[in-house]
């Protein structure tokens, strides 16, 4: 199946009309998503002849092309196509708390809810309804994994030598997840956004991420997790324009078992796209504009 | 001329739906999804900067007092590869500008649109809540 | 055959090497992980020794002089900075240091290549840096806290070019500042299989009276498994902590 010749991707993808289930054709999913909103809205056509990083283009899904090493080429400009992950991994029906309507990301369980321990739902729900303020990307850290892979701006994958490296816009993070089965770094070490360690399965990459800084959060929903999250990611080349991407969480801490999620990735096709720099500590202001309710300290 | 129909699309298209941007935070710890506002007036100060741009306008009101509002933008990534500059306002333009006011009580809001009087409206897009969706013009 | 054979072994060599562009295999190759030794991150000219901070020579070889040729108005702004760098410092409120000072920073950064990009991962502030190796075009009116780089190779040193520089940023602790008119040309060269050789050429219009140019040497980090950590300054400043629960 491919892709209708010349349709352009809306700028502000497609929260409110995704699709959960990857195993949706291209096609369809395509012709649902933008027959609500593409028709509607013309992002992309208005950046054209705009200057460079325009609008994204679709192109007729091919079969991916594969590096001198054999490994799938999955080198290029790519973003999610659930715009909805960055609010909440778990579906809305209705918007409450500034998230708005829109399906979940997960898979596994197949009530699409995250298994949390009680005590950690009652703080989650504490979190989200009184302390929004404590979000950390909104204090200009670092997104953790999953969080980095659907915080909006898109990312570009590298493939160097012995590595694979991902580089996103938002907040100009990175991560370098080496290829060569070193061990993980010691406990003791935390990183916001992880250690990452990769190997391939056929074509498959696997990633294995641990040393996380247990203050990130999953969502801007409030989800969370501890210092024992442990996320095994599983980046899948379908085609040239497509990867499937699950991440499975365990914290045993927080969830009663492990839990999965699972969306697309999907390549920026436009042609002189760049991505450029988006910083956030230097100018950032919206924190003194939150209030008490959202667990701000007091104004003077 | 390309740009001006561009535009109408634009417009054509919020109309329509609700065009969830992004923040790196959310929208409604800041700003009051129940709260649309409209206010007109004169650019005092266009804050090019991540990780959102703000537009600084002197607004008047019919006893003379002018208070300057300050109104956040989607960041200068997205608004350049939207066909904005950083000079694409400049002080002394006269504005329209429609968003979502901050909870806070301050002279702060969340820009949807920027509307200048030659006709021409550049989405700010930065956050919304999904509540504008049936939002009517 | 053999002659086939031999021929696919090669280019594999050369692929598993490195950069897919390179005609001349290794040295063209900078990978891996690299940092300064000297104290140019204190200043750039030559400074006696403080707290904390090794004495150290100027890394301006040119002018010969070793200092840096500001305009008679920007030599008293630096003086100025100088004095009250303890609050003014950029860096200070944790912002990107740009560049050239993301380079001798006392924190490692990691160089990747592929056929397109240089990419370069810095442990600082997680800054990182792209190098459009096929788009020599750089973008009009903007400016990045780390410039816009666009590189391509001459021999086997890579020479990026960086413009669109963000105004604000300081070259050193010392005060030494520029203007929008920032242009920085680097030099990266191989020089040993765990050297590579930096020199930067700065010039500003505004600020200075002529182009002026700084070198270092680049040191491999060659500790087993070796790799870049975090180092999250405004997360240590708004939290007093690493900011866990």
């Amino acid at each position: 199946m491919s892709r209708l010749q010349g349709e352009r991707r809306c700028f502000s993808e497609v929260s409110l009309f995704e699709v959960r289930s990857p195993m949706i054709t291209p096609r369809a999913r395509m012709l649902s998503i933008c027959a609500a909103v593409c028709l509607t809205l013309a992002p992309a056509a208005f950046a054209q002849g705009q200057g460079r990083g325009r609008g994204r283009a679709q192109e007729p899904a091919r079969p991916f092309t594969r590096l001198p090493d054999g490994k799938p080429d999955m080198q290029g400009y790519w973003e999610t196509a659930n715009f909805f992950t960055a609010f909440d991994l778990e579906a809305h029906e209705k918007a409450e708390y500034g998230i708005p309507a829109g399906k979940g990301v997960i898979v596994d369980p197949p009530d699409g809810k995250i298994p949390y321990q009680p005590w950690a739902l009652a703080k989650k729900k504490d979190l989200m309804e009184h302390h929004l303020f404590e979000d950390p990307q909104a204090h200009c850290y670092l997104s953790g994994v999953p969080r980095q892979m659907y915080t909006p701006f898109g990312f570009q994958i590298l493939q160097p030598p012995g590595s694979v490296v991902l580089l996103y816009e938002a907040f100009h993070s990175y991560r370098i997840i080496p290829l060569d089965n070193r061990p993980h770094i010691p406990d003791s070490i935390r990183l916001f956004e992880g250690d990452s360690r990769g190997h391939w399965e056929g074509d498959t990459l696997v990633v294995d991420v641990t040393n996380q800084n247990p203050g990130t959060w999953f969502d801007m929903a409030a989800n969370f997790h501890s210092d024992v999250l442990h996320v095994v990611e599983r980046f899948t080349m379908k085609d040239s324009a497509t990867i499937a991407y699950e991440a499975v969480l365990d914290d045993s801490k927080v969830f009663t078992r492990p839990f999965k999620i699972a969306f697309n990735l999907v390549r920026n096709h436009a042609g002189d796209y760049e991505q450029m720099e988006y910083a956030c500590v230097e100018g950032e202001k919206d924190l003194q504009h939150y209030t008490e309710g959202e667990g701000a300290k007091p104004k003077k | 001329m390309r740009r001006s129909l561009l535009f109408a699309l634009f417009a054509a298209g919020l109309l329509l739906s609700a065009v969830p941007s992004f923040a790196h935070h959310s929208f409604a710890a800041e700003f009051d999804g129940n709260k649309p506002i409209t206010i007109k007036g004169k650019v005092t100060e266009f804050e090019w900067v991540n990780p959102h741009s703000w537009v600084h306008i002197d607004v008047t009101d019919d006893k003379g007092n002018t208070v300057n509002w300050s109104c956040e933008t989607a960041p200068p990534n997205i608004l350049y590869r939207s066909g904005w500059r950083r000079d694409s306002l400049k002080p002394g333009d006269e504005v329209v500008i429609d968003g979502f006011v901050a909870k806070d009580g301050s002279h702060t809001m969340n820009a949807r649109t920027v509307k200048t009087p030659d006709g021409k409206q550049f989405f700010a897009g930065s956050a919304t809540d999904g509540a504008p969706a049936t939002e009517k013009k | 055959m053999r002659i086939v054979l031999l021929g696919l072994a090669g280019s594999l060599f050369l692929a598993a090497a490195g950069p897919q562009t390179s005609g001349s295999g290794f040295r063209r190759d900078l990978q891996g992980i690299w940092e300064v030794r000297n104290t140019a991150a204190a200043g750039l000219e030559a400074h006696s020794a403080d707290g904390g901070i090794r004495a150290g020579e100027s890394v301006i070889v040119d002018p010969p002089d070793g200092k840096i040729p500001y305009q008679p108005w920007a030599a008293a702004k630096r003086l100025e900075n100088f004095t009250s760098r303890a609050a003014a410092d950029p860096l200070n409120k944790c912002y990107l240091p740009g560049v050239p000072r993301i380079t001798y920073l006392p924190f490692p950064f990691q160089i990747f290549q592929t056929a397109d990009f240089v990419a370069i991962t810095y442990e600082y502030v997680h800054a990182s840096r792209t190098v459009h190796m096929k788009n020599p075009r750089h973008l009009d009116d903007i400016d990045f806290w780390m410039g816009d780089s666009r590189g391509h190779w001459e021999g086997d040193t890579l020479v990026v070019d960086v413009a669109d520089n963000e105004p604000s940023t300081w070259l050193d602790a010392s005060g030494d500042f520029h203007s929008d008119k920032l242009h920085v040309v680097e030099r990266y060269t191989r020089a040993s299989p765990d050297t590579l050789l930096y020199e930067a050429t700065i010039e500003d219009p505004k600020v200075y009276t002529r182009p002026w140019k700084i070198s270092m040497p680049l040191y491999r980090h060659t500790e087993k498994n070796a790799q870049l950590f975090e180092y999250e300054c405004h997360v240590y400043r708004e939290n007093g902590a690493a900011f866990q629960k």
